[in-house]
């Protein structure tokens, strides 16, 4: 006999599962789920108000007021802002996509729809991380090689130097440290966005290799 | 209110909720990770409740998101699956017809599909259950044929297994 069927006999054998009571059931209905998209969703929505929050706290110190005065004396503040109501109109526009997935991949009764559906979250939580990361590396290091030339220039100045005799390696060691900080700042930025979304994408992960197994 | 919804969803799982527990059989080992599965497919299941217009039966329904919960949303335990023992003696042998040989092999062959992947465990889940390929094929979303070949497949593996 077939080793499905042998243990098919067996199966049928079997009748001392345990018994959930009514109240059980009642009781699981109103507690949370564990999966993943949802803890992707969760996640996202966290990390955007901690933006907000840290936003809203340096708004309060001088520290911010500085930074604008600094930005505004470059004249580059309305880009600044700018930019700043992009990224978190295409936060949003990433968190609204989590949440559909999420009431989407929870409910469906086929499995091939499912695994696609885990398919594109994957690739959505991809794109959230690359671009937060590249954002955060294009501001820093547009933003920052800008204000960190103006301001050594402006020192420079400051100690009595003048503008034209400002050598060209002044500026390339400049940007040169600038740029060994930025590296470290986007690795750092990249290594906390792996350990934050990375334990759930492996989850995913599974997922997708079982999917190509199964060849679609 | 949605109680009356909340009610006859109730009832009808208490009255199908052996087939969630053969699946949280297959899919987990021991009894936390058993109760847990269980609890996460209640969950999905309730959500998914308002879609369910009752063209199919409600077990036939059942069966298919909880396999689907099994197969993606739920994986805390899938790491400890080839170190825990699994418990045969105690779930799955009558005691009428005691037969050590039988049951060692009937434990080795539990064992076996323990090792398969969760869509593998789907495919030897449907076919215990008696489930014919036109199902099996649309529950998964693959061919008949493809699922066919699959499950001769896990045949073989099977066999693989247990006879190295």
């Amino acid at each position: 006999m077939e080793e499905l069927d042998v243990l098919k006999k067996d199966w049928n054998k079997i009748n001392n599962y345990p018994r959930v009571s009514e109240q059980e059931i009642y009781a699981m209905l109103h507690k949370n789920s564990s999966s993943t998209v949802k803890w992707i969703f969760i996640i996202s929505i966290i990390e955007l108000s901690f933006g907000i929050v840290l936003g809203i706290i340096m708004s309060f110190t001088k520290f911010d007021a500085e930074n604008i005065k600094l930005l505004k004396g470059l004249g580059i503040y309305d880009y600044y802002r700018f930019s700043n109501v992009v990224i978190y109109i295409v936060i949003l526009y990433f968190i609204t996509r989590f949440y559909i997935m999420y009431k989407r991949v929870s409910t469906t009764d086929n499995t091939k729809s499912l695994m696609n559906n885990i398919l594109k979250t994957r690739r959505v939580v991809k794109n959230y991380i690359l671009f937060n990361i590249i954002t955060f590396a294009v501001l820093f290091i547009s933003l920052g090689s800008y204000v960190f030339e103006k301001g050594m220039e402006k020192g420079f100045l400051e100690n009595g130097g003048k503008a034209n005799e400002i050598s060209l390696s002044f500026h390339l060691i400049s940007f040169g440290v600038f740029f060994i900080v930025a590296t470290i700042f986007v690795g750092l930025f990249w290594l906390i966005y792996n350990l934050i979304y990375g334990r759930l994408l492996r989850k995913l992960n599974k997922n997708f290799n079982e999917l190509k197994k199964i060849d679609l | 209110m949605s109680n009356a919804l909340e009610q006859s969803f109730v009832a009808q799982l208490k009255e199908n909720q052996n087939i969630i527990h053969k699946i949280c059989r297959l899919y987990t080992q021991g009894e936390d990770a058993h109760n847990d599965l269980f609890q996460e497919i209640t969950i999905q299941l309730w959500k998914a409740f308002p879609k369910f217009r009752g063209d199919s039966k409600f077990s036939t329904w059942a069966y298919r998101v909880a396999l689907n919960t099994a197969i993606t949303l739920y994986r805390k335990s899938s790491k400890t699956i080839n170190t825990i023992e699994f418990e045969t003696g105690k779930h799955f042998v009558s005691q009428d017809e005691y037969n050590y040989e039988e049951e060692e092999h009937i434990k080795l062959l539990y064992k076996a599909v323990q090792q398969l992947n969760d869509i593998e465990k789907a495919l030897v889940f449907m076919y215990l259950e008696d489930k014919d390929y036109e199902e099996i094929s649309e529950t998964l979303g693959i061919s008949e044929v493809n699922a066919r070949v699959k499950m001769n497949r896990i045949k073989t593996k099977l066999k693989k297994i247990i006879n190295p």
